[in-house]
């Protein structure tokens, strides 16, 4: 433009249906965008594990003989913080900024546009994640099969809390109304089931109707899954395999809705 | 090669929201934008044309009626639309914690643009805007002209064959809007076509190649701007400022002197240059403040809408 006028590109761009690696391209370009966003906001990221660490140290005063489980616990928590963080930060862009209509007129599909700022938040939140992960092999070092275990289990919760996120966010017109629902997603789905604490504490507390609900529930899913696969919690075949397929279920299934419905919510009807 | 950026046929949109009853904002619009051109939606707030602009972006579903852009269907084919276009939302806000070169290259490489060009393309949309003092702020801390000149340099750093800019100038110091009014000008030039809304009749008059004027979701009247002065009926504004004491009789005696049309406070006669000592004969005899001046966009819109371009509609965008 300045110096020597350009002329524009030719108009003869690929048009039709847009081949799966295509419709992800651009996904790169903004998760750019969210990470330089969001280093920008230390104190959010100094905060971060606050809760986390609270309730490591609250359990290292009482009783050290669960640290295992409330580290690993703290561990997905913070994932599935992460996640759901996308819940704020796209109704923001939507609401606040308007901004979504910018990228939703350009080559950026819908799906990468949401996979763009779930991983934008999920890199520039995960060294303290890293950090507590190695605590956590301080605490109870983990053989191949728990370290595999607690890999797929980590993606499979940022991506269930995530697409939650994401497709909760589309619905409402004013992001102030949303963040009361971030304090009672991380309660529900982080505090409350055995997440923290052993599942076994669970099982003796829970009425027997209600105990399989620990394995359905993904955060929780998870960490009975990885203390399992630590040695730490006794499960039995059937609920090792109502646990992992729970959380595959609930990660698939959320995510694939949460692309379905990003492409809807591209225009309005 | 299509010849048309925008062709709209029968366009239609109502808004349907539970316990209220339908509201039509776009009543079966007809346009087209020539590849080049610059084109204007005039139209007071709530006439439509956000509501058009969004259409034609695919943002937004019509109710019925076509859109294609370079002959595309925007409802059919919107993946093949949307390289093709670049958007400034209306009251978009750029990343406030992104500084402006920041946001400009990020914005260009999710459109997939490699590093070296959105880089290069950085520096010149940056320099289009006169953006480079501010370009290593943070968005946050720039005023509210700086944030709106960064989110038409990001978008004007696509080069994108069609650029669709909803009040692109809305906010902006006199100097600032005449900076963007330049820079889509060059845009043209090379090539680009420009589709903006406003309600800014000296914009819509300086910038447009055409322009349509909007009104309950109706186009109202369209073409050049010199046509919608010309189709006033004169050449020559008289304007006699009330409160007027005796109202009917002044509209009385100015009969005949040419096209009579009222605003809120004033009276104004659109005649020809022979009818003007007439009528400040007649200001001087009521004692009556008068202004004369060329016929402008205000009083062609004031012809078109019956109203002038302050205030609301009672339609939804």
């Amino acid at each position: 433009m300045s110096g020597a006028e350009a002329s524009f590109p030719p108009l003869d761009v690929t048009t039709g249906a847009r081949s799966l690696r295509s419709r992800w391209q651009g996904a790169r370009g903004f998760t750019e965008t969210e990470v330089r966003v969001q280093t920008h906001e230390t104190l959010a990221l100094a905060t971060s594990m606050i809760v986390q660490t609270v309730f490591i140290v609250f359990v290292w005063l009482l009783d050290r003989s669960i640290l295992p489980f409330a580290m690993v616990g703290a561990v997905i928590f913070s994932v599935f913080q992460i996640g759901e963080r996308v819940t704020n930060e796209a109704a923001y862009i939507r609401i606040d900024h308007r901004l979504t209509e910018l990228y939703h007129a350009s080559p950026l599909t819908p799906e990468a546009y949401f996979l763009g700022i779930a991983a934008g938040i999920m890199i520039a939140y995960l060294p303290p994640v890293v950090v507590l992960v190695v605590l956590a092999e301080i605490v109870h070092p983990m053989g191949l099969l728990a370290a595999g275990v607690f890999a797929l289990s980590l993606v499979a919760i940022w991506l269930f809390a995530a697409s939650l996120g994401y497709t909760f966010s589309t619905l409402f017109h004013d992001s102030r109304a949303i963040w009361p629902y971030s304090s009672l997603f991380y309660n529900a789905f982080g505090v409350l089931p055995p997440v923290f604490y052993p599942f076994v504490v669970w099982k003796a507390i829970i009425p027997a109707a209600v105990v399989p609900a620990g394995l359905l529930v993904p955060p929780s899913a998870a960490a009975a899954l990885i203390t399992w696969a630590e040695g730490l919690t006794p499960l039995s075949t059937g609920e090792v395999l109502t646990a992992a397929g729970s959380l595959t279920f609930f990660a698939l299934a959320t995510f694939a809705f949460a692309v379905h419905w990003a492409r809807r919510m591209a225009r309005e009807p | 090669m299509p010849e048309d950026a925008i062709s709209a046929a029968g366009v239609r949109k109502t808004y349907r929201a539970r316990g209220q009853p339908p509201v039509e904002a776009l009543s079966g619009v007809s346009l087209r934008v020539g590849r080049g051109e610059r084109v204007s939606l005039l139209g007071r707030n709530g006439a439509g044309k956000t509501t058009f602009l969004r259409i034609a972006s695919t943002l937004l579903m019509p109710s019925s009626g076509r859109v294609e852009v370079f002959g595309r269907d925007v409802v059919r084919d919107p993946e093949g639309v949307r390289p093709l276009i670049a958007v400034v939302p209306q009251e978009g806000k750029p990343f406030f914690h992104l500084t402006p070169r920041e946001q400009i290259y990020t914005y260009l490489r999710s459109r997939g643009f490699q590093r070296e060009t959105a880089k290069s393309r950085t520096e010149e949309a940056l320099g289009l805007m006169a953006l480079e003092e501010v370009a290593d702020r943070l968005n946050a801390t720039l005023s509210g002209g700086q944030k709106q000149r960064a989110m038409v340099a990001t978008v004007i750093a696509t080069q994108a064959p069609l650029l669709f800019l909803d009040e692109p100038t809305i906010g902006l110091d006199p100097f600032a809007r005449r900076g963007v009014w330049e820079s889509l000008r060059r845009l043209t030039r090379m090539g680009s076509t420009i589709l903006l809304t406003t309600h800014y009749l000296d914009e819509a008059d300086v910038l447009s190649d055409r322009l349509y004027v909007i009104d309950r979701g109706q186009v109202v009247g369209q073409g050049t701007s010199e046509d919608l002065k010309r189709s006033t009926g004169g050449t020559l504004r008289v304007s006699f400022r009330g409160p007027f004491p005796d109202a009917k009789a002044l509209r009385a005696e100015v009969q005949g002197t040419g096209r009579i049309m009222e605003d809120d406070q004033s009276l104004h006669i659109i005649t020809s240059p022979e009818r003007m000592e007439e009528l400040l004969a007649i200001a001087l005899r009521r004692k009556l403040a008068a202004t004369v001046g060329p016929v402008t966009l205000e009083e062609a819109f004031l012809r078109l809408v019956g109203r002038s371009i302050e205030g609301e509609e009672h339609v939804g965008s």
